[in-house]
């Protein structure tokens, strides 16, 4: 009889009894299904071990550094770039993040009511709370519509007033991919425009204004590590827009 | 009557985070962010099971140390303080996302039954595990997360979790059989 699971991931992790770890090492002796087993759940855990970490996007800091200087009512950099330049990239992010977080997977099942306990009643609260939640998400939509629009255009405001500050490979590349996620918003935009009750369509849209404010936070990030003159922070930002 | 005490002033962020002379705070900071956000980021990333995630629950960590750095007593090292606090944001995360999402995680979970894999004869490689992790369930990720690659032993990962110890041990099990599968598949 084979050992039972706890037992076999007890043994992986050196936690039986002597005693225990003996029995199960003769039935492994005798057993290959058991022993493959042994043998692959050490290797996952070996190689849990050897998980490297991962270095942040750059515009990370950016955004923090963004989101400090805007809790203490100043912009960041001022000796680097206009207080009011940095504002609007603030206010943009703050903008995107209230819009993400509420059109979030998680932020859009918020919106929908609790089912009723009873099933009897349920059936026309649900229906009532149906259609108001539809609604909800509609009004919603249009206002997150709006939002992202008015974040992508402070941030295309930056990004193209110092565009001629990037290498021509680099902007040609930032142009390119602008282009690629236009469509691809273009395309949402109309499939929530004909079916506007449609969830997928309407994170369809959100994902990739969400991907477009993210290659301009990228770009506005290599704007700030060229005029910092850090190598580093300038090679990570480049690979991001990429 | 006696007036209030004046508060000393608070040392920017803490003995172990000093402001240079020509640094300002935010320098200050952004060296201590430099030095821990790997280790943060790569947390944040594993425990929510996605890059995207990852970063907001990174600036939010990030940001909620700014916050809460003139409160460093200083009695732990900086990089464990700035860990654990870390740590308690991801797992606040995790437990507001399995609330909303019990429904679906009950039904994934019971998708991690014993399955057969085809043996694997090369060693694993770290990116594959990465990308798997990403496809396990939340309960059995985090838990692996926890126990099998930041190292806590199945009585805190159960503490942390807010689960029995012996859940954990059931949920790491089911995570290593389902990665098993997951890169059994690959290789």
């Amino acid at each position: 009889m084979h050992p039972d699971e706890n037992v076999i991931n007890d043994y992986v992790d050196g936690a039986l009894a002597p005693r225990e770890r003996a029995d199960v090492g003769r039935h492994l002796d005798s057993c290959p299904a058991c022993r493959q087993l042994v043998a692959d759940l050490r290797e996952v855990t070996r190689a849990a071990t050897t998980l490297e970490q991962h270095e942040p996007p750059s515009r990370a800091w950016s955004r923090i550094e963004r989101a400090i200087a805007l809790e203490a009512g100043r912009a960041p950099g001022v000796a680097r770039a206009s207080r009011a330049r940095w504002l609007a990239v603030a206010a943009a992010l703050v903008l995107a993040t209230f819009v993400g977080l509420r059109f979030s997977p998680f932020g859009a099942r918020r919106t929908t009511p609790d089912a009723p306990a009873s099933i009897a009643a349920g059936n026309a609260v649900n229906a009532v709370n149906a259609v108001n939640a539809a609604d909800a998400l509609e009004t919603e939509m249009r206002q997150a519509e709006q939002h992202y629009e008015k974040a992508i255009k402070g941030l295309e405001e930056i990004a193209n007033a110092e565009q001629g500050a990037l290498d021509p490979g680099t902007a040609a590349t930032l142009t390119k991919n602008l282009a690629v996620i236009d469509q691809a918003i273009g395309e949402s935009r109309a499939a929530v425009r004909s079916q506007p009750a449609s969830e997928p369509a309407q994170q369809s849209l959100i994902e990739n204004f969400k991907a477009k404010i993210g290659l301009l936070q990228d770009t506005v990030a290599l704007i700030n590590e060229m005029r910092k003159g850090n190598e580093t922070g300038l090679a990570r930002a480049v690979s991001g827009l990429k | 009557m006696a007036a209030p005490k004046q508060r000393p002033p608070v040392p920017f962020p803490s003995k172990e985070v000093t402001v240079s002379q020509g640094e300002t705070q935010i320098d200050a900071f952004e060296r201590l962010y430099r030095q821990h956000a790997p280790r943060i980021f790569s947390l944040a990333c594993r425990m929510a099971g996605s890059a995207e995630d990852g970063e907001d629950l990174l600036q939010e960590i990030f940001l909620q140390a700014y916050r809460k750095l003139g409160s460093f007593k200083g009695d732990a090292a900086i990089g464990t303080w700035l860990y654990r606090l870390a740590l308690n944001h991801c797992l606040d995360y995790v437990r507001s996302r399995r609330v909303k999402m019990s429904r679906l995680t009950e039904t994934l979970d019971a998708d991690t039954s014993f399955e057969p894999a085809a043996p694997r004869e090369t060693p694993i490689a770290r990116l594959d595990l990465e990308r798997a992790l990403e496809r396990l369930p939340d309960g059995c990720r985090e838990a692996f997360v926890l126990h099998d690659v930041e190292g806590f032993d199945h009585k805190e990962v159960g503490r942390l979790l807010g689960v029995a110890e012996g859940t954990s041990k059931s949920q790491v099990f089911k995570a290593r059989l389902k990665l098993r599968a997951i890169l059994g598949r690959r290789s």
